[in-house]
């Protein structure tokens, strides 16, 4: 039976196809050869190839079954958004933190607005264009097309990663050289007035060579000042960003990702990290706000004693949505990994935490924890948790677990045995409740100002 | 200041409370003791207000108000405080949130101004001296991985900064090695003042040598059946509760009543 949503998204995957082959210099048959090594052209064909094939995934996809794209066709009609006006552009972003001090860029409806110019020992910094264009040195070139091949499209879940492929462009290579510590790294997101309705692809390669440091701090954010009064009655946005990252031996990459969208808009993200021995990943996500983001992590630990460790906290209400999707590979002995999410639902907010650790052959001793727990504030909340393990090693120490429950009764007791309102206790408590995944940024300023976001953005429905 | 009279509850549609009396006057200490299922507990939850407690029949005057009709949170703000049995642990909420929210929730229902950080800061370092107990607590979450004694002295903390009218201490020595036992019943009587009532629930005397009560009463099946000074606590002890149920109530009552 084909419902009236998957219509629209077949019609939306078509009408996506024919935009791409509309545009000049793709690289359809008998069309010039677009910008860019010669390596690309094949690559994006290929990638076009596959999505005009498939087409959109739906509910008939295990992955994306939960995840409703019904809105995808009314909130991205169009592929491509105009070119971002500087002078609006640079007015489009205001911090919801005091970022630290360091190098960073500006991308504008996903477009890469502004580039800092002045970096740090070891860095380097530039647009993907440039990149591609002008590598830095030839090894970067190769890796860069290594990483763009490595992406394989097996059918409709992957849609999203052809389609990146297919617009290659739009986008930043950063590369931290051997042993040195690159600081912080600031990715500012924003939005203008002017290009909503469309999908902005943005592809982020991050290399970090032995024993270098990166803090890689993003925020998703909505228009401000005049256009975040407008941006309530527009259709919204889609973004779409494939983060793809090498990490050294004993090379240690943070990354910490605050969202906080208007509700009409769509976020999709896709990160994915290849980790040497004794490299450290942790990663660190907040999603308070928008209207569905939908996250992919998936970490191969190739070296020995690899670690990474996966947070995130999601606080949703009205009818947001945000979905998880994590995978990591242990595929060297002594490797270990932990995914701790805490999510608190209100409203009619749909939360998806689907977590799994694969333990390879041969990746002995190794140690997984997982944990996932979620408060549901309303009775229309919904989450779908799954934790998954899979073993086929030895000496292996595995923990997990999933829980979806309500407040501690006795602990709201007590706080009102010592005078503290029963709402109040009640906003604390979820507030605490999720505030154990900020205090696991490890930097003391940022893990104080996320907890207050966290509590700022606990679902107003549910408490008076 | 708190009169009770002719009390019945039940939880869980099972009786507990068949018709307790009890007047304690400003100032006062008394000490209720009884064996295991007396319904001991049973009244310091009825007093604070934990829910799943039916009051089916009899009344609590507080200062001269009906005490059942208000919420758990009104009842702290009037004045009351429950000293838990088994405190609860509350990951992620500090003690120093969690102590100037309570305090300044009561202080705004007294009308009185709320204190910001460093007023509160104040307050609590010289709470903390007098009970001499170590500032690592206010940074650690309420109770989460305490000791037991650790846990019933951050009680006697938290009431030493609520200041409380009337004090209820349900089994505050229960679980308690004999050190932890002075180190809580030093912090209670430093908080023993002319304008403070205490009620102090247990089931042995010992922590009776140490907080010296005013009366002595005994509970047991719900009801108080003898009431004496402090030594009524001695005899218990050496007796056992067996006693008063083979005839001893009437001495009891004989000797207080002369």
């Amino acid at each position: 039976m084909t419902t009236a949503a998957s219509q629209s998204l077949d019609q939306l995957a078509q009408s996506w196809s024919d935009q791409m082959a509309a545009m000049p210099g793709f690289p359809v048959d008998g069309a010039e050869p677009s910008d860019g090594p010669a390596w690309l052209e094949p690559v994006r064909r290929a990638a076009a190839d596959a999505f005009r094939q498939k087409g959109l995934p739906g509910n008939r996809d295990e992955a994306w079954k939960y995840t409703s794209l019904r809105r995808l066709p009314s909130v991205a009609p169009c592929l491509k958004s105009v070119p971002v006006n500087e002078s609006d552009g640079s007015a489009a972003w205001q911090s919801l933190l005091t970022e630290p001090t360091g190098f960073g860029f500006t991308i504008i409806d996903g477009r890469v607005t502004e580039v800092a110019s002045t970096l740090p020992d070891g860095v380097a910094l530039q647009t993907l264009e440039d990149a591609l264009e002008n590598p830095a040195n030839s090894t970067i070139e190769e890796r860069l097309k290594a990483l763009v091949e490595s992406i394989e499209y097996n059918g409709r879940s992957q849609a999203f990663e052809a389609l990146n492929t297919a617009l290659l462009g739009q986008g930043l290579v950063i590369h931290v050289a051997e042993g040195q510590d690159a600081g912080a790294c600031v990715a500012r997101w924003g939005q203008s007035s002017e290009a909503r309705g469309h999908l902005g692809n943005v592809r982020i390669f991050l290399l970090l060579e032995k024993g270098a440091k990166l803090a890689y701090l993003e925020q998703y954010l909505g228009p401000v000042g005049d256009a975040a009064a407008s941006a309530g009655e527009s259709t919204g946005q889609a973004t779409s960003v494939i983060i793809q990252a090498e990490l050294g031996e004993q090379s240690e990459l943070s990354h910490i990702r605050l969202v906080k969208q208007p509700e009409q808009d769509i976020l999709l993200t896709f990160d994915r990290l290849a980790q040497q021995a004794g490299s450290h990943y942790s990663y660190t996500g907040f999603d308070l706000g928008g209207g569905l983001a939908r996250h992919e992590i998936t970490c191969s630990l190739k070296g020995a004693a690899a670690h990474a460790s996966v947070n995130g906290a999601f606080v949703l209400d009205h009818e947001q949505h945000c979905d998880y999707h994590i995978r990591i590979d242990h595929e060297a002995g002594e490797t270990t990994s932990d995914q701790f999410f805490r999510g608190v639902l209100g409203g009619a907010s749909r939360g998806v935490f689907n977590g799994k650790a694969v333990i390879h052959p041969g990746a002995d001793g190794s140690r997984v924890q997982q944990s996932n727990a979620n408060l549901l504030l309303s009775d229309r909340a919904e989450i779908d948790t799954k934790p998954e393990l899979e073993i086929y090693a030895d000496e292996v120490e595995a923990r997990h677990g999933a829980t979806v429950g309500q407040l501690d009764e006795r602990a709201i007791f007590y706080m009102r045995t010592r005078g503290i309102p029963e709402d109040e206790a009640r906003r604390e408590l979820t507030g605490a409740f999720c505030r154990m995944v900020a205090d696991r940024v490890s930097e003391p300023s940022l893990a104080g100002q996320l907890a207050d976001l966290l509590d700022e953005s606990l679902p107003q429905t549910s408490f008076k | 200041m708190l009169k009770i009279k002719n009390l019945h509850a039940s939880v869980a549609g099972k009786a507990i409370l068949k018709g307790l009396d009890l007047e304690v006057k400003t100032g006062e200490i008394h000490a209720i003791m009884g064996p295991n299922g007396s319904g001991k507990s049973t009244l310091g939850n009825v007093l604070a207000g934990r829910e799943g407690y039916e009051v089916t029949d009899g009344e609590v005057l507080y200062k001269g108000k009906n005490l059942l009709d208000l919420e758990p949170e009104e009842r702290a703000c009037e004045g009351i405080f429950l000293a838990f049995q088994y405190p609860v642990e509350i990951p992620g909420v500090n003690n120093t949130y969690f102590l100037r929210a309570a305090l300044n929730a009561q202080r705004k229902h007294r009308g009185e101004p709320e204190l910001d950080s460093m007023g509160f800061l104040k307050l609590v370092r010289e709470k903390l001296k007098i009970l001499h107990v170590s500032d690592d607590l206010l940074h650690r979450a309420v109770n989460e991985g305490f000791s037991g004694g650790e846990k019933k002295r951050n009680e006697i903390f938290q009431m030493a900064v609520l200041e409380p009218q009337l004090a209820i201490l349900d089994e505050t020595d229960s679980g308690l090695d004999i050190d932890a036992l002075r180190l809580v019943a030093d912090g209670v009587n430093q908080l023993r003042s002319k304008d403070r009532a205490m009620i102090v629930v247990t089931h042995y005397q010992r922590l009776l040598e140490h907080i010296i009560p005013d009366q002595v009463h005994v509970l047991a099946d719900g009801k108080i059946t003898a009431s004496g000074g402090a030594d009524l606590a001695l005899q218990l002890e050496e007796r056992g509760y067996t006693w008063l149920e083979d005839g001893g109530i009437a001495q009891v009552s004989e000797a207080v009543g002369a």
